[in-house]
C-alpha cells in the first residue's frame, strides 16, 4: 500500500505543471470573460460580472464568424473521414504487411513538416500565377488564371490537407486491430464484403473512428492559420477573432467570452454529433443483437491483460 | 500480427483448395475492389507530398518573390547567411524546442510510469486532464497563458516569466507532455510487470529498479516521446505567436509574419533543411522502435499514442 502511494507520486510533478499552465490559465480566461473592457486602455477589468460579453460575441458582426467555422470545421471533418477512411482501410486490409511501414512513415512525414509551410506549400499550388494555373490553362481546362486562392474552397482544401494525417493513422490503427480472422470468420459464414464491412469491420473499428474524428474536428476548429494563408479576408475564423482580441483591440474580455463559446461550440457539436449517430445506429442494433453480443466478448478479452496487471501491481 | 496474417493466408489456402471453381471468379472480383483502392492510397499519398515538394522545389528559386518561379539557383540559400533574424528565429525554436521536449519527457515519463505501474482511481482524473489538454484548441491556450504570463511575470513579479525562452518552452510543453505520457504509459501497459518484482525479490532497492529495469523497459517509448515531444514544440505556432517577447522571434512565428511582409525564397530554404532535419529524426525513432522490437504497426500506434 506504500509502495503504491509512493509510486503515484511519481505522477505529482505533471500535475503540478498541468494545473499551473493550463487549469490555472483557462480559468483565468473563464473569470475574464464575465468581466469588461475598462476605456480605451485597459484590457479588462472584473468589478462588474455579467455576460454581457457573451452577447456581444453572438451578435450578427461575429455570429457569421461562428457559422463559418463550424461550417468549415464539419465539412472539413467529413472530407478527411471520406478521403482517409479507405487510404487506412487500403493500408489495414490491402497492403502486404512488409509495405505497411513504409506507408505509414509516408504519411507521418507531412504530419510532423511545419504546417504552416505546408499551407504555404499550397499557396505556391493554388497562387493564379502559379504553375496549377499556368498549366490548367495551356491544357485548355481553364480560360482565364486559376480564381482558388482567397475563397472558401482554397480554406477547405488546405483544412483537409492539414488534418488529413490526423484522421487516417488513428483509423488504420482502429481497422488493424480488427485482424483479419473475424473477417475470414465472417465471409466463411456467409456474410458478403459490405455485409462483413458494416457488420464486423465497423463496429469493432468504432473506437478509432471515434478518436480519429475528434482529432480532426477539435483542432480544425481552432485553427486560424490555415484560414488567413488560404482564404484571406473570407477565411475568417473565430480563432482569427479571437486572436484579433487579444492582440489588436485589447479587449481580453470579450476575447476570452469567444474563445469560451468556442470550446462550448465544439462540445455541444460533438455531443449533437454522438446523439445523431447513437439514434441513427438505434436500428442496426436492435437487428444485430447477436452480432452485437459479441462485441463486449471482444472488449474483455482485450480488457483481461490488462485487469490481470492491476491485480499483480 | 504475424500469427494472424498467416491465419489469413492458411484460411485462404484453405478455400482455394476447397473450391476450386470459385476462387478465379472470386480473386477477379476482388482485384477490381483493390485497384480502386490501390489508386485512391496512392493519389492521397501524392496529394499529401505536393506541397512538400512544391516547397522543396522552391528553395531553388533564385527569384525575389516565392511565389514566382524565376531560375534555378542556390540564393535562397545563401541568403540565408546573411541574414541574421533568419538564424536567430530557427535559434530561437530549436532551443525552446529542446527546452520543452525535456520537461515534457521528465514529467510524462514520469507520470506515465505512475499511471502504469500504480494504478488507482487517481488515473482516470489524470486521463481525463491529459484529454483536455489534448483536445483543447491551440487558440484557447494561446490566450490564457498570455495574461497568465503576464500575471506571473509583472503582478507577481517573477521575472523568470518575462523571458521570452521561458514562455514559449512552457507554452511547447503542455501539449507535449500530455503526448509523452500516453506513449510511455502505452508502452509499460503492454508490458508485464514480472521484472520489477523479480528485481525487487533480489533485493534490489526501489530506486535501483526503477532505474534499471522500468526505465530501461520505457526506454524505447521516452526516446520516441522525445524526439515528437520536439517536433510538437518545434511546429508550436499559436501559442508562441502569442506568448513571444519581442526579441526571441520563434521560427514559425516569422513566417507568420513575413506572410504579411511577402513571402521570398528563403522561407522555402528554410524548410527545407528542417525537413531533411526532420526527416532524420524520423528515421532515428523508427529505428529505435525497430531496435526494441517493434513491428511497424506498432510504432504508428506508439506515434499516435494509442
Amino acid at each position: 500500500m506504500r509502495s503504491r502511494s509512493a509510486g503515484a507520486a511519481l505522477a505529482v510533478p505533471a500535475w503540478a505543471w498541468l494545473l499551473l499552465f493550463f487549469v490555472a490559465p483557462v480559468a483565468m480566461v473563464v473569470w475574464f470573460s464575465f468581466g469588461y473592457k475598462p476605456g480605451v486602455f485597459g484590457s479588462h477589468a472584473n468589478d462588474i460580472l455579467s455576460f454581457d460579453r457573451y452577447v456581444e460575441a453572438v451578435s450578427p458582426t461575429f455570429f457569421a464568424t461562428f457559422q463559418n467555422t463550424l461550417w468549415v470545421g464539419v465539412i472539413g471533418t467529413v472530407l478527411c473521414f471520406a478521403i482517409g477512411a479507405p487510404v487506412a482501410y487500403w493500408m489495414a486490409f490491402k497492403v502486404k504487411p512488409q509495405r505497411r511501414g513504409i506507408l505509414i512513415a509516408l504519411v507521418l512525414v507531412p504530419f510532423w513538416t511545419n504546417f504552416l509551410v505546408r499551407t504555404i506549400g499550397w499557396q505556391v499550388i493554388l497562387a493564379p500565377e502559379g504553375w496549377l494555373s499556368s498549366l490548367l490553362q495551356g491544357i485548355g481546362v481553364l480560360d482565364g488564371p486559376l480564381d482558388l486562392l482567397y475563397t472558401r474552397t482554397a480554406v477547405i482544401i488546405g483544412v483537409v490537407y492539414n488534418y488529413l494525417p490526423l484522421m487516417v493513422l488513428p483509423l488504420f490503427v482502429a481497422f488493424d486491430r480488427v485482424g483479419p480472422a473475424l473477417r475470414e470468420a465472417s465471409k466463411d459464414l456467409g456474410a458478403g464484403k459490405v455485409g462483413t464491412f458494416l457488420r464486423v469491420t465497423l463496429p469493432l473499428s468504432q473506437p478509432g473512428i471515434i478518436a480519429g474524428v475528434l482529432l480532426v474536428f477539435i483542432p480544425l476548429m481552432g485553427d486560424y492559420i490555415t484560414a488567413t494563408v488560404l482564404g484571406g479576408a473570407k477565411g475568417n475564423m473565430v480563432g482569427q477573432l479571437v486572436a484579433s482580441q487579444f492582440q489588436t483591440a485589447q479587449n481580453w474580455a470579450l476575447g476570452s467570452a469567444m474563445a469560451v463559446l468556442l470550446m462550448l461550440v465544439i462540445m455541444l457539436t460533438i455531443g449533437a454529433f454522438a446523439v445523431v449517430i447513437w439514434l441513427a445506429a438505434l436500428p442496426f442494433r436492435s437487428r444485430n443483437r447477436l452480432v452485437l453480443g459479441a462485441v463486449p466478448e471482444t472488449a474483455k478479452t482485450d480488457a483481461a491483460p490488462a485487469a490481470a496487471l492491476e491485480v499483480t501491481t | 500480427m504475424t500469427t494472424q496474417t498467416e491465419t489469413e493466408t492458411i484460411l485462404q489456402a484453405q478455400s482455394r483448395e476447397a473450391r476450386p471453381g470459385a476462387a478465379p471468379r472470386r480473386r477477379a472480383r476482388k482485384s477490381w475492389s483493390d485497384v480502386a483502392f490501390g489508386v485512391w492510397g496512392v493519389v492521397v499519398m501524392l496529394f499529401l507530398f505536393l506541397p512538400i515538394i512544391v516547397i522543396v522545389i522552391y528553395s531553388f528559386n533564385s527569384g525575389r518573390l516565392l511565389v514566382s518561379w524565376d531560375g534555378f539557383g542556390f540564393d535562397a540559400f545563401s541568403t540565408i547567411l546573411l541574414k541574421p533574424a533568419i538564424q536567430s528565429a530557427v535559434r530561437v525554436s530549436l532551443i525552446t524546442a529542446l527546452i520543452a521536449a525535456i520537461i515534457a519527457t521528465v514529467l510524462g515519463t514520469l507520470a506515465g510510469i505512475a499511471m502504469a505501474r500504480h494504478p488507482g482511481k487517481w488515473v482516470w482524473w489524470f486521463l481525463g486532464l491529459l484529454l483536455l489538454v489534448s483536445v483543447t484548441p491551440e487558440i484557447v491556450d494561446a490566450v490564457a497563458l498570455l495574461p497568465w504570463m503576464v500575471f506571473l511575470g509583472q503582478d507577481l513579479g517573477i521575472s523568470i516569466f518575462n523571458d521570452g525562452i521561458v514562455r514559449l518552452s512552457v507554452g511547447s510543453s503542455l501539449f507535449a507532455t500530455a503526448v509523452v505520457s500516453y506513449i510511455v504509459r502505452a508502452r509499460l501497459v503492454g508490458q508485464d510487470a514480472n521484472l520489477e518484482e523479480a528485481s525487487a525479490d533480489l533485493y534490489a532497492k526501489p530506486f535501483t529498479t526503477f532505474r534499471r529495469v522500468t526505465l530501461a523497459l520505457a526506454m524505447p517509448a521516452v526516446l520516441a516521446g522525445f524526439l515528437l515531444a520536439f517536433t510538437l514544440s518545434l511546429d508550436n505556432t499559436i501559442v508562441a505567436a502569442f506568448v513571444q517577447v519581442s526579441g526571441t522571434t520563434p521560427w514559425p512565428v516569422y513566417v507568420l509574419s513575413a506572410l504579411r511582409s511577402g513571402l521570398r525564397p528563403e522561407i522555402a530554404a528554410v524548410s527545407t533543411i528542417m525537413l531533411v532535419l526532420t526527416l532524420i529524426a524520423l528515421a532515428l525513432v523508427a529505428l529505435v522502435l525497430k531496435r526494441a522490437g517493434d513491428s511497424a504497426t506498432q510504432i504508428a500506434r506508439t506515434m499516435t499514442g494509442g
